[in-house]
C-alpha cells in the first residue's frame, strides 16, 4: 500500500470522526454527549495531523497532537467539573435549560410540541386470541390498500 | 512722611490696594469674614483714596509755577513690557504718513506693549473722583447689602471693579485701556446681574455687556487703524516710537491725522465711547441695568464706569481737534442723547429709572461739551463730570435709602409723602436734586453753565447754526432736567405719605453707615462746584493734561477757559426754576400729571365731544395709574386727589383743573398748527407723545424688531440646524454599531447549538471563500 493510500485512509477516518463529532455536536442536547462529540471532533483533528506528520517524515505534527492531548486532558477536567456543576444547578443535562442566558427581549426556544393522546378514544386495538382466525370483516377488504 | 512715598509708589498703590482688597474678600470672604467681608474692601478703597488725594497733592507741587498756558506736565512709570514684537509693521512710504516717525529712515516698528502707568492732571482728577466716591459707596454697601447671602462676592466685585476702573484712567497705552475697558465692562456684568436668580437682572446684565460689546467692537477697529496711522498704541513717546499722544506730537514735530481716516478713528473711538457712556444709539442698556443693587448703580452707572467714555474722549482730544467732523457728531450725539433721555424720565415712575435716564442725559452734555473740541468744551465736560460724579451718586444712594426703607419698591406711584420718614436722606436728596437741575449755588450750576457757555461760545466764534441749535437742544434739556429731577423728588418726598405693604416696619431712615455717606456726598455736590469754578482752578489745573495742553496753547494767552457769561448763566437759572416751579405745580399737593397730560397731549381739548370715560379706559397709562390704588390697599390715599376725579364719569369737567385755562388759549391760538405737527402721532392714537416718553420711545422694541429678532430668528435657524444636521450626522455615527449590535444581537437565543451551527456555517464560509478566491 503507498503512503499516499495510507494517508488518504487515514485523513478519511478522521474525518469521518470529525464529521460524526460534528453532528453529534448539533444535534444532540445532553451536555455530556455534547462534550464527547467535541472529544471525538478534536480527535479527528488529532489522527489528520498524526496521518500528515507520518506522511511527511515530520514529527511536528505530532507533538502538536501531543500537546493537543495535554490540552484536552485539561479542559475535560474543567469542562466536567463546569457540567457537574451545571447540572446541579439547572437539575438536568438538557443545554437547553441554559437558554435563560439569552438576550432578554428574545423568544425562548421551544421543543417541538408532542399532540397529546386523545383519551377519548377508547377503540385499542385488540390482538386476536391465538388459534382463531379473525373474522374478516369483507367491505373493510375493498377499500383497504395497504396492511 | 509724606515726601517719603514717591509718586511712583503712590500710583502703584491705587489700583494695587482694591485689587488687593478683592483678592482678600475672596479668598477669606466665603469661610472666614462672612459678614465682615466688608473689611478688605473697605479698608483698601479707603487707603487707595488716600493715595489718590496724596498724589494729586504731590503733582500739584510738581506742576510749573508760572502757570503759562500750554504746558503739558506728565510723569509715566514703565513696570515691565507685556508684549514685545520687534519689526512688527513696516509701513510703506506710499502711505506718506507723516503720523509715522520710523518711516524717515523706512525701519520697520516694533510692536510693544508696555504696562505702564502714567500721572498727569486728568488721571489725577479721575483717581480722586473715582476712588473717593467708591469709597463712599462702599461704606454705603454696608449697610444696604447688610444681610444678603452675597456679601463676600459684592464686595469682592466692588474692589474689582474699581481696580478696573483706577487702571482705566492711569494706563498709558491704548491696548492696557481696552484691556481695562473690557475688565469694567465684566464687572459691571457681575454687578448688574448680581441677584441672578432674578431673570430680570440676569438679562439685564447679559443686555449691558452685548450693548458694550457692539461699542467695543467700534473701539477695537479704533485701536487696528490707529495702529496702521500711527504706528504705535502708547499715550507717551517710548525711546524709539513716537506715541500716539507723546510730547514729540504735541511740539509739532509730528502731525495727528486727519481727513478720513482721522475722522474714521475718532468715530469708530465714539463709538466705543458711546457704549460705555449710555449714549445714543447704544444707550438701551444703562436704565435696564437698574436690576443691580443700588449702590451697583451710584458706582457704576452714575459715577465712574459711565465716565469711562468720557474719559476716553477727553483723553484723545488732540485726535478729535483733528477731525474736526468727528467731533460735530460727538456733539451731535450728545446733545440728541441728552435731549431724548430727558424727554424719557419725564414720564418714568420708578425712581432710580428717573435717575438713570438722567444719567444718560448728564451723559449727553458731557459729550456734547467735549464735541465743542475747544479747551473750554473739554473742561467743562470733564468739570461737570466730577461734580456729576457726586451728585448722581448721592441721588442713587438715596434713592437706595428710599428703597430699603419702602421695602424695594421703588415705583413711586406707590409710595409718597416720605419726607418726616426720612428726613436725612429728604435733607439729602434735596440737595442732589437741586445740583442736577443747576440751581443756584450748587455744583451743578457751574458745570452745567461752563457747558452751556462752551456751547455758546463755539456758536459765536463759529457763526455755524448747528452750535445754536445745539445750545438751544441743551437749554430745552436743562429745563427738562430740572421738571423731571424735582417730579421725582416730589413724588417721593412731598404729598400725602403713603408707605407700600412691602415696606412693614422697616419704613424709617436708614442706619448711620448709610446716612453718613449720603451727607459727606452731599457736601461734595453743594461744594466742589463752587469751589473749583469760582477760582478757575478746575480747568486751570486741567490745562496741565498733556492732551490739553494744546489747545490750551491754541486758546492763547488769556488761558481762560469759557469765560463765565451772565446771559447764559441767568438764561440757564431761569429755565431750571421754571423747571422746577413747573414741577411743583404738577406734583405739588394734587397729582394733576396724568390729568393735564392727558388733556394736552392726547387732544382733549381738541375734540370736546370725547368723553373722558373713553380716554380713561383707552389709555393703557391711565389705567395703570388707576390700579395703583389697588395694591396700596389705601383708598383713601390714591394717585388720583378724590377733587380731581370724584368719579369716572365726570372726570372731565375737574379733571384739567388749573391747566384748563392755558389748554383753552392753546387751542384758540396753536390748534391748527399743533395738530399739523403732530399728525402722524394724532393718527396713530397709541403713540401719543406722552406714551411715547413712557415707553421710551420705542427703542427697545425697534431694536427688538431690527436687530434682536432677526438675529434670533438666526440663532433659532442655527440651533435647528445644529440639532438636525450636525447633531444628526453625529447621532446618526454613533447610533450605528448600537443598531447593528441591535440587530445582531437577536441570534443570541442562549441555544448552544445554534451557537456551534453558526460557527459550522461560519467556518464553511470561510473554507468557501478562501477556495474561491484561492487564498
Amino acid at each position: 500500500m503507498s503512503d499516499t493510500a495510507i494517508l488518504q485512509n487515514h485523513l478519511f477516518v478522521g474525518a469521518v470522526l470529525f464529521a460524526l463529532g460534528l453532528i453529534g455536536f448539533l444535534v444532540r442536547r445532553n451536555v455530556i454527549v455534547m462534550f464527547l462529540c467535541v472529544e471525538l471532533m478534536l480527535q479527528g483533528v488529532a489522527l489528520s495531523l498524526v496521518s500528515w506528520s507520518r506522511y511527511h517524515g515530520d514529527w511536528g505534527g505530532q507533538m502538536l497532537v501531543i500537546f493537543i492531548i495535554t490540552v484536552a486532558a485539561c479542559e475535560a477536567a474543567l469542562g466536567l467539573a463546569l457540567v457537574w456543576i451545571m447540572a446541579q444547578r439547572g437539575g438536568s443535562l438538557d443545554i437547553a435549560i441554559w437558554q435563560t442566558l439569552r438576550e432578554r427581549d428574545q423568544a425562548p426556544y421551544t421543543d417541538r410540541e408532542v399532540p397529546e393522546e386523545d383519551r377519548s378514544v377508547e377503540d385499542w386495538p385488540q390482538l386476536t386470541p391465538a388459534g382463531v382466525e379473525p373474522v374478516h370483516p369483507r367491505e373493510e377488504d375493498m377499500y383497504r390498500s395497504h396492511v | 512722611m509724606f515726601e517719603a512715598i514717591s509718586l511712583r509708589t503712590l500710583l502703584i498703590l491705587i489700583p494695587a490696594l482694591p485689587l488687593s482688597g478683592a483678592i482678600l474678600t475672596a479668598i477669606f470672604g466665603p469661610a472666614i469674614l462672612r459678614r465682615q467681608s466688608h473689611w478688605p474692601t473697605v479698608l483698601g478703597l479707603a487707603a487707595s483714596c488716600i493715595c489718590s488725594l496724596m498724589l494729586a497733592v504731590k503733582w500739584q507741587g510738581q506742576l510749573p509755577q508760572d502757570g503759562k498756558a500750554g504746558q503739558g506736565v506728565e510723569e509715566v512709570v514703565t513696570l515691565w513690557e507685556w508684549v514685545g514684537i520687534p519689526q512688527a509693521y513696516a509701513p510703506s512710504p506710499a502711505t506718506g504718513l507723516a503720523a509715522i516717525a520710523a518711516t524717515e529712515n523706512h525701519a520697520p516698528l516694533d510692536f510693544r506693549i508696555d504696562v505702564s502707568l502714567r500721572i498727569d492732571t486728568l488721571t489725577a482728577t479721575m483717581l480722586v473722583m473715582v476712588t473717593l466716591i467708591s469709597t463712599l459707596v462702599a461704606v454705603y454697601s454696608v449697610g444696604y447689602m447688610h444681610g444678603d447671602e452675597g456679601y463676600w462676592r459684592f464686595f469682592s466685585y466692588l474692589s474689582l471693579f474699581v481696580f478696573s476702573m483706577t487702571m482705566l484712567v492711569t494706563v498709558s497705552n491704548f491696548v492696557m485701556l481696552y484691556v481695562f475697558w473690557e475688565g469694567v465692562g465684566v464687572c459691571s456684568y457681575l454687578l448688574i446681574g448680581f441677584w441672578y436668580r432674578n431673570p430680570a437682572a440676569a438679562a439685564a446684565g447679559k443686555k449691558a455687556f452685548l450693548v458694550n460689546r457692539v461699542g467695543d467692537f467700534g473701539f477695537a477697529l479704533a485701536l487696528f487703524l490707529m495702529w496702521m496711522t500711527y504706528g504705535s498704541l502708547s499715550f507717551h513717546d517710548t525711546d524709539t516710537v513716537a506715541g500716539v499722544l507723546g510730547a514729540r506730537r504735541f511740539a509739532g514735530e509730528l502731525s495727528f491725522v486727519g481727513g478720513g481716516v482721522g475722522t474714521a478713528i475718532c468715530l469708530l473711538l465714539m463709538a466705543g465711547a458711546c457704549g460705555k457712556s449710555a449714549q445714543f444709539p447704544l444707550h438701551v442698556w444703562l436704565p435696564d441695568a437698574m436690576e443691580g443693587p443700588t449702590p451697583v448703580s451710584a458706582l457704576i452707572h452714575a459715577a465712574t464706569m459711565v465716565t469711562a467714555g468720557v474719559y476716553m474722549i477727553a483723553r484723545c482730544m488732540p485726535l478729535f481737534v483733528a477731525a474736526p467732523q468727528a467731533a460735530w457728531v460727538v456733539a451731535w450725539i450728545g446733545a440728541g442723547t441728552a435731549l431724548m433721555a430727558g424727554l424719557i424720565a419725564l414720564t418714568q415712575f420708578d425712581l432710580k429709572r428717573v435717575l438713570a435716564y438722567s444719567t444718560v442725559s448728564q451723559l449727553g452734555y458731557m459729550f456734547l461739551a467735549l464735541g465743542m473740541a475747544t479747551l473750554g468744551g473739554v473742561t467743562a465736560g470733564m468739570f461737570h463730570l466730577f461734580t456729576h460724579a457726586f451728585f448722581k451718586a448721592l441721588l442713587f444712594l438715596g434713592a437706595g435709602s428710599v428703597m430699603h426703607a419702602m421695602g424695594n419698591v421703588i415705583d413711586m406711584r406707590r409710595f409718597g409723602g416720605l419726607r418726616h420718614r426720612l428726613p436725612i436722606t429728604h435733607a439729602t436728596f434735596a440737595i442732589g436734586c437741586l445740583a442736577l437741575a443747576g440751581i443756584f449755588p450748587l455744583s451743578g450750576f457751574w458745570s452745567k453753565d461752563a457747558i452751556l457757555a462752551a456751547v455758546h461760545d463755539q456758536a459765536h466764534a463759529t457763526g455755524a447754526s448747528s452750535y445754536r441749535v445745539l445750545y438751544g437742544m441743551a437749554m430745552g434739556t436743562a429745563f427738562l432736567t430740572a421738571f423731571y429731577t424735582f417730579r421725582a423728588f416730589f413724588m417721593t418726598f412731598y404729598g400725602p405719605q403713603r408707605i407700600p405693604e412691602e415696606a412693614g416696619h422697616h419704613a424709617h431712615e436708614s442706619p448711620k453707615v448709610m446716612w453718613i455717606p449720603l451727607v459727606v456726598l452731599a457736601l461734595f455736590a453743594a461744594l466742589v462746584g463752587p469751589m473749583l469754578e469760582w477760582t478757575h482752578a478746575f480747568a486751570h489745573w486741567l490745562q496741565y493734561t498733556p492732551s490739553l495742553a494744546m489747545m490750551a496753547q491754541a486758546a492763547g494767552a488769556t488761558g481762560a477757559p469759557a469765560a463765565f457769561h451772565w446771559d447764559v448763566a441767568v438764561t440757564s437759572t431761569a429755565v431750571a426754576v421754571a423747571g422746577v416751579a413747573l414741577a411743583a405745580f404738577l406734583y405739588l399737593g394734587h397729582r394733576r400729571e396724568v390729568a393735564a397730560l392727558q388733556y394736552v397731549f392726547r387732544f382733549g381739548w381738541m375734540n370736546p365731544s370725547e368723553a373722558p370715560s373713553d380716554w380713561e379706559s383707552a389709555s393703557p397709562h391711565a389705567a395703570a395709574v388707576a390700579n395703583v390704588t389697588r395694591p396700596g390697599g389705601h383708598p383713601t390715599v390714591t394717585g388720583h386727589c378724590p377733587s380731581d376725579h370724584p368719579s369716572g364719569s365726570h372726570g372731565h369737567e375737574h379733571g384739567p383743573g388749573l391747566l384748563a385755562l392755558p389748554a383753552r388759549l392753546l387751542k384758540a391760538v396753536g390748534c391748527g398748527l399743533w395738530s399739523l405737527l403732530t399728525l402722524p402721532l394724532w393718527l396713530g392714537q397709541f403713540v401719543s407723545p406722552y406714551q411715547m416718553s413712557h415707553s421710551k420711545f420705542f427703542v427697545d422694541e425697534i431694536y427688538d424688531v431690527l436687530i434682536v429678532g432677526p438675529l434670533r430668528g438666526l440663532a433659532h435657524i442655527s440651533y435647528v440646524l445644529d440639532r438636525v444636521l450636525v447633531d444628526g450626522l453625529v447621532n446618526g455615527v454613533g447610533g450605528l454599531p448600537v443598531r447593528l449590535g441591535g440587530w445582531l444581537r437577536k441570534s443570541q437565543r442562549g441555544f448552544v447549538s445554534l451557537y456551534g451551527l453558526l460557527t459550522v456555517v461560519g467556518m464553511v464560509l470561510v473554507v468557501v471563500v478562501s477556495f474561491w478566491w484561492g487564498v
